[in-house]
C-alpha cells in the first residue's frame, strides 16, 4: 500500500510536468476555439522557435551550476550589430559570422571572469549584461535600425520549407544538438559532471574551469544566434528587442528541471517548458485573457517549478 | 549525584554502529575525560548528547529525567558543548556572538547597551577577559576560545563538554583554559572533557572513560592511571582474520621524496618513499598533516625546496589532471563530497575519469562504456540493482569501490588511498583491503592513509608516522602499537 503511494508519488514526480503540459493542451483545446487547428499549432512551435533556442544556451549555465543573466542583453547587442553591419554592406553571411563571434566572447570573457578571477556568475554576468546594454545605446543612440535587407538574411526568420517555418528548423536542430551534446558527448558529460559535483570531478582529473567557461560560451552563443534571428524575423532591430525573453527563459529553464529527471536541467526539459509557455501564451491571448494574466501565470509556474525541484532535492538528500 | 546517565545508548549509520550500547554517567561537578583512538565513538556520542544526532536505541536521563533533544538548540541549557570547530559568527563583535538567539529588543530595536552591559558582568564572573567590542574574527585564537565558552555557558548548561579545546592554543593560552576548567568545576559545572593529548587528560579529569569501536571499555579514577594504561585500553586486541595480508615481491621506488617543503600547505622536510608492491601506511593524528600531504601530491602545489621522483621522472604537480597522466591517483576521503557525483548514476561516476578513452570523436560510445561498466562492477563485486542506479543511494562499501572502480584501468604507479575504510562496515572493510592488495600485487605502490591503526598495522609493509606535518618516524613489522600511538600523540603540545 505504501510502496503504491510512493510509486505513485513517484511516477507524479516524474511525468508530472508532461501531464501537465498534456492537461493544458487538452483544456485549451475544449475551452479555446481554433486554438486546435493546424495553423495555429505550427503558429505556436514558431513563436516558440526563439525562446527555445536562447534557453537552450541558458540550460548550459544551469547544467554547470552557474547563472547567466546577459543572455538577454546579449541577444539584443548582437540583433543590433547584425543589422548594424548589414546595412553597411557587409556580406551577409559574414555579418552572422561576426556576430556570432562578438556574442560568444561575451560568455568566453565572463567564463574567464568566474573561473580565474573567481567572481560568482551571478555579478559577472549581471556586470557584462549591463556593459551589452552600454555598446547597444552607444551604437544605436536609441534609436530602431530598419532598412533594406537581403533575402537571403531575411529568409532564416521568415521564411518556410514547405508548411513548416526556418526557425522551426533551426530550431529543431539547436534542441537536438544540446540533447545529443550533454547526452552523448565526452564535453557535453563533463559539463554535467561538473555542475553535479565541482571538487569531485575536478579530483577525477577533468579540469572543470573549462567547462564553466564553455557552459557561459555556450550560452551567449545562443543568444547572439537569437538575436540574429530575432533581426531576420522583424527585418529590423530594436535596442530592447530581446529583453523580453529574460523572464521566459528563466520559466522555460526552471520548468525544464521538473521534467523526468527532477532537479536536473536538461535540454529535452527546457524544450518541453518552452512549449507550455508557448501553448501558455497563445492559448490565453486567444481566449482574451488580458497580458498581465499571462505574467502572473509565468510567476507561478516558476515559483511552482522550483518548489517542486527543492521538495525532490529533500527527498533525495534524506534517503 | 549523578547529573547524567545514558542507559544502551546506540547510534548506528548505514552500515556502521558508531555508538554500541554505551553505559556512561557523570557525577554532578567531576571532570570527566572521554579518550579513544580515532573513529572510537567520541563525537558521535557527543554529538547525541547535543541534540545533533538523534540516538538509535537507548535513552539518556538528564538528572533523573528522560531526555528527547530535537535539535542542538533544545539541548543548549541542559548540555553545552565547546566544539572543535569555533562556532563564532565572524563577522560580530563579542557580544553580539554571546546573545546570538538570545538577543534583547524592545519594539523590534537591539538593546545593545543591556546587552553589552550583561555580558561584561557575565564576563568578569568568570575573571575572563575578552574584548567585545571587536568582531570575532578579529580575535586571538585565545579569545576566540574564551569566546566560545563564554557563548557555550551564556547558555547556563548543567554540563559543559570540550571537545578537543586545546587542539589551536599555545601552551601557554592551554593553561589559563585549565585554570578556567578547575574553576568552573569548583562552580559546580560537570565538565566533559575530550582530548588526544593524554598527558592533559590525566592532568585535569577525575575520572576516565575509555571507549573503543563504539563501546565503552571501562571507566576508571584517574588515581590509578597512567599514560602507558591508558593506551594499552584504547587499543583493541581483534582477529586478524578480517585483514587479508597479500605477500607481495617488493620492487623498485616509484616514489621518491626528500625533503620536500611546501610552506604554503605547511609541509615542512618530507621525506618517503613508496616501492613497487608495497602498502605504505602514514599513521597520524587529524590534523598531522597526512591528508595535506597527499593533496599537495595530487591536486598540485609548489614546492619550495626538496625534491620528488615518481616512475623514474621529476614530479611536481599542477592539477589532478597532471597527477593522473603521470602516473598518480587518489581516492579522497570524503568520499561523498569529493570521490563522487551522488546525484548521478553508478554507470556515469564510473565511466568519468575513461570518457577520453572510451569516446570517439568526442562521442561517447556507449557500447565501450557498458562493457567497462560491467567490469568494474564484476571486478570489485559493487552490488547494484542496476549501473543506472543512483550512486547516492548505494551503502558506504559499495560507493567506496565505486570510488575506486572509477581508476581501474589507469595504469597508476601510485594509488593514494586516504580513509578508504572510513564509515563502511567490516566485510566492506575486508574487500577494500583485498582491493589494495591486488592492486600493490599487480606492481603498484599503495599509499595508505588511515586513522584506525589496527587496520594501518595489519596490511601495511611500513608504516610512517606523521604530527605537526612532519614525518616523525618510520615503522617497520613486527609493529608495536604502543610505539607507534605515542609516536603519534607523543610530548605535549610543546613541538607545535
Amino acid at each position: 500500500m505504501i510502496d503504491n503511494k510512493r510509486n505513485f508519488q513517484g511516477i507524479l514526480t516524474k511525468y508530472g510536468t508532461l501531464i501537465a503540459l498534456g492537461l493544458i493542451f487538452l483544456f485549451f483545446s475544449v475551452s479555446v476555439s481554433g486554438f486546435v487547428n493546424p495553423r495555429n499549432l505550427i503558429n505556436i512551435i514558431r513563436q516558440i522557435a526563439l525562446l527555445a533556442i536562447i534557453a537552450e544556451g541558458f540550460t548550459m549555465c544551469l547544467i554547470v551550476g552557474e547563472l547567466d543573466l546577459s543572455f538577454a542583453n546579449v541577444a539584443s547587442l548582437t540583433g543590433v550589430i547584425v543589422a548594424g553591419l548589414i546595412f553597411s554592406g557587409v556580406n551577409p553571411f559574414l555579418a552572422v559570422i561576426i556576430t556570432l563571434f562578438i556574442g560568444a566572447a561575451f560568455g568566453f570573457g565572463a567564463g574567464l571572469l568566474v573561473t580565474k578571477v573567481g567572481i560568482p556568475s551571478l555579478i559577472t554576468t549581471l556586470a557584462t549584461g549591463i556593459i551589452a546594454t552600454g555598446f547597444i545605446y552607444a551604437y544605436t543612440k536609441g534609436v530602431s535600425l530598419y532598412g533594406d535587407m537581403p533575402e537571403t538574411f531575411l529568409s532564416l526568420g521568415r521564411g518556410s520549407i514547405g508548411p513548416i517555418p526556418v526557425l522551426v528548423i533551426i530550431m529543431a536542430l539547436i534542441v537536438i544538438i544540446a540533447h545529443v551534446f550533454i547526452n552523448n558527448m565526452k564535453a557535453g558529460k563533463y559539463l554535467q559532471a561538473t555542475g553535479s559535483n565541482r571538487t569531485a570531478t575536478r579530483l577525477a582529473g577533468i579540469n572543470t574551469d573549462v567547462y564553466v567557461i564553455l557552459a557561459l560560451t555556450l550560452s551567449s552563443l545562443a543568444a547572439a544566434f537569437t538575436g540574429i534571428l530575432l533581426t531576420s524575423k522583424l527585418g529590423a532591430a530594436n535596442p530592447e528587442g530581446a529583453s523580453g525573453y529574460m523572464m521566459d527563459t528563466f520559466a522555460a529553464a526552471l520548468l525544464g528541471q521538473t521534467v523526468l529527471n527532477v532537479g536536473r536541467g536538461s535540454p529535452f526539459g527546457t524544450f518541453v517548458g518552452a512549449l507550455m509557455i508557448g501553448i501558455l501564451n497563445n492559448g490565453m491571448t486567444l481566449a482574451g485573457a488580458p497580458y498581465y494574466m499571462q505574467d502572473i501565470t509565468k510567476g507561478t509556474i516558476i515559483i511552482l517549478s522550483v518548489t517542486i525541484t527543492s521538495i525532490q532535492a529533500k527527498r533525495l538528500a534524506t534517503k | 549525584m549523578k547529573i547524567l546517565e545514558t542507559q544502551e545508548l546506540t547510534r548506528e549509520f548505514p552500515g556502521v554502529v558508531a555508538l554500541d550500547s554505551v553505559n556512561f554517567d557523570l557525577e554532578e561537578g567531576e571532570i570527566h575525560a572521554l579518550v579513544g583512538e580515532n573513529g572510537a565513538g567520541k563525537s558521535t556520542l557527543v554529538k547525541v548528547l547535543a541534540g545533533v544526532y538523534k540516538p538509535t536505541k537507548g535513552k539518556f536521563l538528564f538528572k533523573g529525567k528522560d531526555m528527547h533533544f530535537h535539535s542542538p538548540k533544545d539541548a543548549a541549557e541542559y548540555i553545552g558543548v565547546v566544539h572543535q570547530e569555533r562556532e563564532l559568527v565572524p563577522h560580530f563583535t563579542g557580544y553580539q556572538n554571546l546573545f546570538l538567539g538570545l538577543e534583547e529588543s524592545k519594539g523590534g530595536f537591539l538593546r545593545k547597551k543591556r546587552m553589552m552591559e550583561k555580558a561584561r558582568q557575565f564576563m568578569e564572573k568568570y575573571h575572563l577577559s575578552v574584548d567585545f567590542s571587536l568582531p570575532a574574527n578579529e580575535l586571538g585564537s585565545a579569545q576566540q576560545e574564551m569566546l566560545t565558552i563564554l557563548k557555550v555557558l551564556f547558555r547556563n548548561p548543567g554540563i559543559i563538554i570540550f571537545d578537543e579545546p586545546t587542539a589551536p592554543l599555545n601552551i601557554e593560552e592551554s593553561k589559563i583554559l585549565f585554570s578556567l576548567i578547575r574553576e568552573l568545576k569548583e562552580r559546580g559545572m560537570t565538565i566533559v572533557y575530550i582530548s588526544h593529548h593524554l598527558s592533559e587528560v590525566l592532568e585535569l579529569s577525575d575520572r576516565i572513560t575509555v571507549l573503543r569501536n563504539g563501546k565503552v571499555v571501562t571507566t576508571l579514577k584517574n588515581e590509578s592511571l597512567d599514560e602507558d594504561k591508558l593506551i594499552t585500553l584504547m587499543i583493541s586486541k581483534e582477529l586478524k582474520n578480517q585483514y587479508p595480508k597479500y605477500e607481495t615481491a617488493i620492487g623498485k621506488e616509484l616514489l621518491s621524496v626528500s625533503n620536500y617543503t611546501c610552506k604554503r600547505m605547511g609541509l615542512k622536510d618530507v621525506s618517503f618513499r613508496i616501492r613497487a608492491g608495497e602498502i605504505v601506511g602514514f599513521a597520524g593524528l587529524d590534523g598531522s598533516g597526512r591528508t595535506e600531504l597527499a593533496q599537495a601530491f595530487f591536486t598540485g602545489a609548489h614546492s619550495e625546496g626538496g625534491s620528488i621522483t615518481l616512475n623514474e621522472k621529476p614530479f611536481l604537480s599542477k592539477s589532478p589532471g597532471q597527477s593522473i597522466a603521470e602516473g598518480l591517483i587518489m581516492i579522497p576521503e570524503k568520499r561523498r563530497a569529493e570521490g563522487l557525483l551522488v546525484e548521478l548514476s553508478v554507470r556515469e561516476n564510473l565511466a568519468l575519469s575513461n570518457l577520453s578513452c572510451l569516446s570517439r570523436y568526442g562521442f561517447v560510445m556507449s557500447g565501450k562504456v557498458n562493457e567497462y561498466v560491467n567490469r568494474a562492477i564484476s571486478r570489485f563485486s559493487i552490488k547494484v540493482s542496476s549501473p543506472l542506479q543512483r550512486v547516492g543511494t548505494l551503502s558506504g562499501g559499495n560507493q567506496q569501490k565505486v570510488s575506486v572502480g572509477k581508476w581501474m584501468e589507469k595504469d597508476a604507479a601510485i594509488w593514494i588511498f586516504n580513509e578508504p575504510t572510513q564509515g563502511i562496515d567490516v566485510d566492506a572493510k575486508t574487500e577494500i583491503y583485498r582491493i589494495m592488495g591486488d592492486i600493490a600485487g599487480r606492481g603498484a605502490g599503495v599509499w595508505f592513509i588511515s586513522s584506525d591503526l589496527r587496520e594501518l598495522m595489519a596490511i601495511s609493509d611500513r608504516i610512517y608516522v606523521m604530527k605537526g606535518f612532519r614525518i616523525v618516524s618510520e615503522f617497520l613489522p613486527p609493529y608495536a602499537d604502543e610505539k607507534i600511538l605515542s609516536a603519534m600523540l607523543g610530548g605535549t603540545n610543546n613541538d607545535r
